[in-house]
């Protein structure tokens, strides 16, 4: 399973005398599998380009598919229900909900698939045990640490078995061993279950960890180099 | 998982919550007590009147509604109130001989309604036996003892053993009139009813005025529901010189009372239920634009739009379903310790006793009053919801998250 963008364009204020142009004309293959990191300065497009990629916000021009289907074209309903069941989202602030515990967080979105109550729980308290975070998972977000946090946000992202996982920064708040953790438990899984990782990331333990590395500069494609 | 996730959003702000729920608690219990004593006191005057006055049905001469001629009595009487005594529904009858006239004292005179009664079936029809104030309830024996009421009595300077003179018109059209003695004095709730009525043996009265008969047959039920199917009944079996009427015929004001006791309830609760919804906006408003990114997260990883807006209603159910029974719990509590205690309308007695009202109130809430209050507060809880649920619907999950909150 391919994702693929063609000609991908992004213009903040089109028709203002100062148009902002996030991403330009960008033709890109992420294949299956794949361990990505999409690096850049601030500002330089990557999460714009990681939020058209993950069908949470619309190209100006250009198509993003995933194998045959442009999912800019999908309508509202079938674009959530695609990101639902298709790609993952893990967040810088974490963004879990504050008043589930661990292993409700992990569930909800499975719920929201219709999985039943048994499966859900199954698999949610699997991954959690696959991010070492079973003693915690009846714990709320705030009663967790930054980097727990953080793993339950990666629990929850693979709980509906997505294709691709899109992260954000995902280890800006975390320190050097929280971010080692997570990044170790980010490779199992792309390495055990198959599922795609792309980081949006200035992080350079990400980027040595990353199996391919995308450099992002004025919403251009600067370097695409495998390591 | 909605249900849970609403409940549990409803609680993140536990002081803004309470707050909240504190105000339509005793909102409610405001309104709730409100409606129940404006019941109690529609209520009063109801159960007065018909204890004190209408009883469930009265049967005339339909001239006698006209103009209460002392000659149109009612027709086949004797019949009639014996074809009436073998109905089931019927709990006690009085027939009365009424004509107006004047009561006077070596003081002063009024003009009054001159009700003469049989005296073991008035006292099952209406409590003025037991009402007696001072002096006692009329008997067989004395001649032509006369009860009045405590204001003709203070107003004839008239005691218990006091000499009156009552005067009307006969059937001849000639004046009379006999010397009576006041047997006892009473009191009703109903001041004007007071003034205007004074009551003797019907048997004196009928000698006095030189014919038979009754004006008035006054019925009282087991049920009072069912006085409007009886009074077609008998009706239609009495003769068609005759109108029989129910309470609410008799005196219409009655009909309008509870007519209106709905209508100002209803206007109560709907002035409380306005100001809920704007709190609940408010509230709502609050708490919804405050988590607009998570709003966004919840779009971005698959919760579709109309879930979102089933998560929104349902924490606004929850408020205000949680604010309803809390308040009605309140509610139910107040009114039970007020419809034991009762309440003294001290100085207000006096004026509403014109009207009927007991000088103590006790409020009423029906059942039914509870759950149409239940539903009314749930109801605009929802509808209060639904412009802070539009208002983040609109928005994409991209710019939803790009929110600083």
């Amino acid at each position: 399973m391919t994702i693929q963008t063609n000609q991908l364009c992004k213009t903040y204020n089109p028709d203002s005398d100062f148009p902002v142009h996030a991403v330009k004309s960008l033709d890109l293959a992420i294949e299956q599998g794949e361990f990505v990191a999409v690096m850049g300065p601030s500002g330089s497009g990557k999460t714009t380009l990681l939020n058209m990629l993950g069908g949470i916000d619309t190209p100006t021009s250009g198509e993003v598919r995933i194998d045959d289907c442009d999912i800019c074209e999908l309508k509202e309903k079938e674009l959530i229900a695609f990101r639902r069941d298709h790609i993952g989202f893990i967040f810088q602030d974490y963004s879990l909900l504050p008043v589930l515990t661990a292993l409700e967080n992990v569930e909800f979105v499975m719920q929201l698939q219709g999985h039943s109550e048994k499966e859900c729980r199954q698999r949610a308290s699997a991954l959690l045990k696959q991010v070492g975070l079973t003693d915690q998972q009846h714990k709320t977000p705030a009663k967790l640490s930054g980097g727990q946090q953080q793993r339950v946000a990666v629990a929850r992202a693979l709980a509906p078995r997505p294709r691709f996982v899109m992260a954000d920064e995902p280890t800006a708040n975390l320190d050097a061993q929280s971010t080692a953790e997570l990044l170790d438990i980010m490779q199992q899984l792309n390495e055990k279950e198959g599922t795609t990782f792309i980081f949006s990331t200035h992080d350079p333990r990400v980027i040595k960890r990353a199996r391919r590395v995308i450099v992002f500069e004025d919403g251009e494609l600067k370097e695409d180099r495998r390591q | 998982m909605l249900v849970k996730l609403a409940w549990r959003n409803l609680w993140r702000n536990k002081l803004r919550t309470s707050i909240m729920l504190s105000a339509m608690v005793f909102g409610l219990m405001g309104v709730v007590s409100m409606m129940g004593f404006m019941t109690g006191m529609y209520g009063s005057m109801i159960d007065n009147a018909i204890a004190w006055q209408t009883s469930h049905i009265q049967v005339h001469n339909s001239r006698y509604l006209n103009n209460p001629d002392i000659n149109s009595t009612i027709v086949d009487s004797h019949q009639l109130i014996a074809s009436i005594e073998q109905l089931p529904q019927v709990r006690a009858l009085s027939a009365r001989f009424v004509t107006d006239g004047m009561v006077a004292s070596a003081r002063s005179a009024r003009g009054v309604r001159i009700n003469g009664i049989d005296l073991e079936s008035e006292a099952l029809v209406t409590p003025l036996a037991a009402n007696i104030r001072q002096g006692e309830w009329l008997s067989l024996e004395g001649r032509n003892p006369v009860l009045v009421s405590n204001k003709t009595a203070e107003r004839l300077r008239l005691r218990v053993g006091s000499k009156v003179v009552l005067t009307f018109t006969n059937a001849s059209g000639d004046v009379t009139g006999a010397a009576f003695r006041v047997r006892g004095i009473f009191k009703t709730p109903t001041s004007s009813f007071d003034e205007g009525n004074v009551f003797v043996r019907r048997g004196d009265l009928m000698a006095l005025a030189g014919i038979e008969g009754s004006h008035e047959i006054a019925i009282l039920l087991d049920d009072e529901k069912a006085a409007f199917s009886l009074r077609d009944v008998l009706q239609a079996q009495t003769s068609n010189q005759n109108t029989v009427r129910d309470w609410q015929q008799v005196q219409p004001m009655l009909a309008s009372i509870i007519n209106q006791m709905g209508t100002s309830n209803a206007i109560m609760l709907g002035i409380f239920v306005l100001a809920l919804s704007f709190g609940i906006v408010n509230i709502m408003l609050m708490s919804v634009f405050e988590r607009t990114r998570e709003f966004g997260v919840l779009m971005a990883v698959g919760m579709q739009k109309y879930n979102i807006f089933l998560l929104i209603m349902l924490e606004t159910a929850w408020l205000g379903i949680t604010g309803a029974l809390l308040g009605i719990a309140g509610s139910v509590g107040l009114m039970r310790l007020l419809q034991h205690t009762g309440v003294s309308l001290g100085k207000l007695a006096e004026g509403l006793g014109a009207f009927g009202v007991d000088t103590t109130l006790y409020p009423q809430v029906s059942l039914t009053d509870y759950q149409m209050i239940f539903i009314t507060v749930v109801a605009a809880s929802i509808l209060a919801a639904l412009y802070p649920a539009r208002q983040i619907l609109k928005q994409r999950p991209v710019d939803a998250m790009a929110e600083k909150h």
